[in-house]
């Protein structure tokens, strides 16, 4: 059983030999091979080396195309700023719609044409030519508050769901249109497994999640299942409040930061639903030791129970030590479900 | 007179335009603006974060709020300055170099400011050569400052190191917070305070200003 066929088999609940191994790394990555996370998010070639490296040095089941939340924002025209050695960033200050009139004439990008998404394109077809059916080609786009708060600014954006709610509902709207046309440009280039990052849902009350963004979470989900791929949600945070919408939302991953209970998203969730975490990855992954590592992820399967995946709660930190990683990779490659 | 049970209900509702007119009416009225921030702003901040804490409230109906709690000191604070009121501290808060997020930093100025602390928001990318600009030109006795990532921690290290070859250190208290920071990670830097939550760094400015400057 390779890596593709476990995952594949597990989510279809299906028995596999161990349990499948699926954290999120960027920066990590970058390190690993010694590039420069600038390089890591503008060049293709240097996130698969990275992936491709971290993949085989921890024996994770697969690889994804993840390095920034700008991608698509800056293919939109929005301003952000590139560094040697940290992510794309936003600036806020100058976000694309600070005048809400402008969404109504703003046009989505072709992911074809479009540098940074089809950087990703790139990616996702390197990846398939070097892994084949071997892992699990996953590739990402952002969630709808995540990308209507880095088109409009995320504390504006806070405030337009009091101030503006059909501003909001035609932002979300757009970029569910824009997301799921790259989404599904992403699966022709080789993704199978689409990740879907809405961090900034984490900061809404479960009312507002529920009115304004579970509904376009819901779509994206949908269409990335019409285009036959799996869908992977990771909202960053503490959606402990946001659990049991999360789980009708049909996401055949839901990957949880370590903010929220694994035994409460699996009451909530039901017994289907797989988990994917969710250990911190700051305090536990990175500044504990191997055996905490151990422990702690025990504490997380035990609690998920079978329909588990092995992950940190959110990005691997770049600075943690190999011997902790290794703990987790040890752990899902020593244990099945 | 306006009713200021009001004022404390706009705050708390995030009604900004009832906070601005409410002020507005009480103090061409002749309400004293110090008890408007004491007795009405300061307590309906402080109901505005132990509703956060709780989860009653998310950043949404913190950040209306708190804009309704400026929508009113922006009318209040000149009149206070005029007459020499002063504030509980004075906070220089921003989110250090190389850095641009900036959602946790504005929640803590606004809870600082809701507190009764002057808060003197430098925004995001900080230098340290900012901070201590501003330690020096506003008497700050308060450095805040925010990190989102691994990769611009360090930069909380650079600014306190900055502070104390400028000869500043020694007059602020130094708090940090931020996803990837931790007690021990502000023990080693040499911070003298450390909160994992917006409310929390309320009270810790707080406990700071009570204390001595080492």
């Amino acid at each position: 059983m390779n890596s593709r066929e476990r995952v594949f088999t597990h989510l279809a609940g299906g028995a596999v030999d161990r349990l499948p191994l699926m954290p999120i790394t960027m920066m990590f990555a970058a390190n690993r091979i010694g590039a420069r996370y600038r390089d890591y998010c503008t060049d293709y070639r240097v996130l698969v080396e990275g992936q491709m490296r971290v993949a085989e040095d921890f024996g994770f089941d697969y690889v994804n195309t993840m390095s920034d939340p700008a991608r698509e924002a800056a293919d939109c025209g929005a301003a952000v700023e590139y560094f040697d050695n940290q992510p794309v960033a936003l600036v806020e200050e100058r976000a694309l719609l600070a005048d809400k009139s402008k969404l109504a004439g703003l046009k989505a990008p072709d992911p074809a044409a479009a540098p940074r998404m089809h950087n990703a394109l790139k990616a996702l077809e390197l990846f398939k030519a070097r892994l084949g059916r071997e892992k699990v080609i996953e590739g990402w786009i952002e969630g709808p508050i995540a990308e209507g708060a880095d088109l409009r600014g995320i504390n504006t954006v806070m405030m337009d769901f009091f101030d503006d709610p059909a501003f909001v509902k035609d932002l979300f709207g757009f970029v569910v249109e824009m997301e799921l046309r790259f989404a599904l440009e992403q699966i022709k280039a080789g993704a199978e497994v689409m990740g879907i990052g809405d961090a900034a849902a984490s900061l809404v009350s479960p009312e507002i999640y529920e009115t304004f963004v579970w509904p376009y979470e819901k779509r994206l989900i949908e269409g990335i299942h019409a285009a036959g791929a799996k869908a992977r949600l990771h909202i960053c945070g503490n959606t402990r409040r946001l659990l049991k919408a999360m789980g009708t939302l049909g996401a055949d991953i839901v990957d949880l930061d370590s903010l929220a209970p694994l035994d409460e998203a699996r009451r909530q969730m039901g017994p289907d639903q797989v988990l994917l975490g969710n250990l911190n990855p700051v305090t536990v992954l990175r500044d504990g030791a191997p055996e905490d590592v151990t422990s702690v992820i025990g504490g997380c399967h035990g609690q998920a129970g079978a329909r588990f995946i092995v992950g940190a709660g959110c990005e691997v930190p770049r600075d943690t030590p190999d011997a902790n990683l290794r703990a987790l990779t040890d752990y899902a490659h020593g244990h099945r479900p | 007179m306006p009713d200021l049970q009001q004022l404390y209900d706009a705050v708390v509702n995030g009604d900004y335009k009832a906070a601005h007119a409410i002020t507005e009416r009480a103090l061409a009225e002749g309400a004293d603006p110090l008890t408007l921030v004491n007795q009405y702003m300061v307590p309906a901040m402080d109901e505005v974060g132990r509703r956060f804490e709780c989860s009653e409230y998310f950043v949404p109906e913190l950040l209306i709020s708190a804009r309704a709690m400026k929508a009113s000191l922006e009318l209040i604070r000149p009149l206070l300055v005029a007459r020499g009121d002063k504030p509980v501290g004075r906070v220089a808060i921003g989110t250090v170099k190389g850095d641009l997020h900036d959602i946790g930093k504005n929640l803590v100025a606004s809870l600082l400011e809701g507190g009764g602390f002057e808060v003197i928001d430098l925004g995001v990318n900080v230098s340290p050569e900012k901070f201590i600009a501003t330690i020096k030109e506003s008497q700050a006795n308060i450095v805040a400052m925010s990190a989102l990532l691994t990769t611009t921690m360090p930069s909380m290290k650079t600014t306190i190191d900055a502070l104390q070859q400028a000869g500043v250190r020694d007059q602020v208290k130094v708090l940090i917070g931020g996803a990837p920071i931790t007690q021990k990670y502000a023990d080693e830097i040499g911070a003298d305070g450390y909160s994992e939550s917006a409310v929390g760094a309320v009270a810790l400015a707080k406990k700071a200003v009570a204390a001595p400057v080492a």
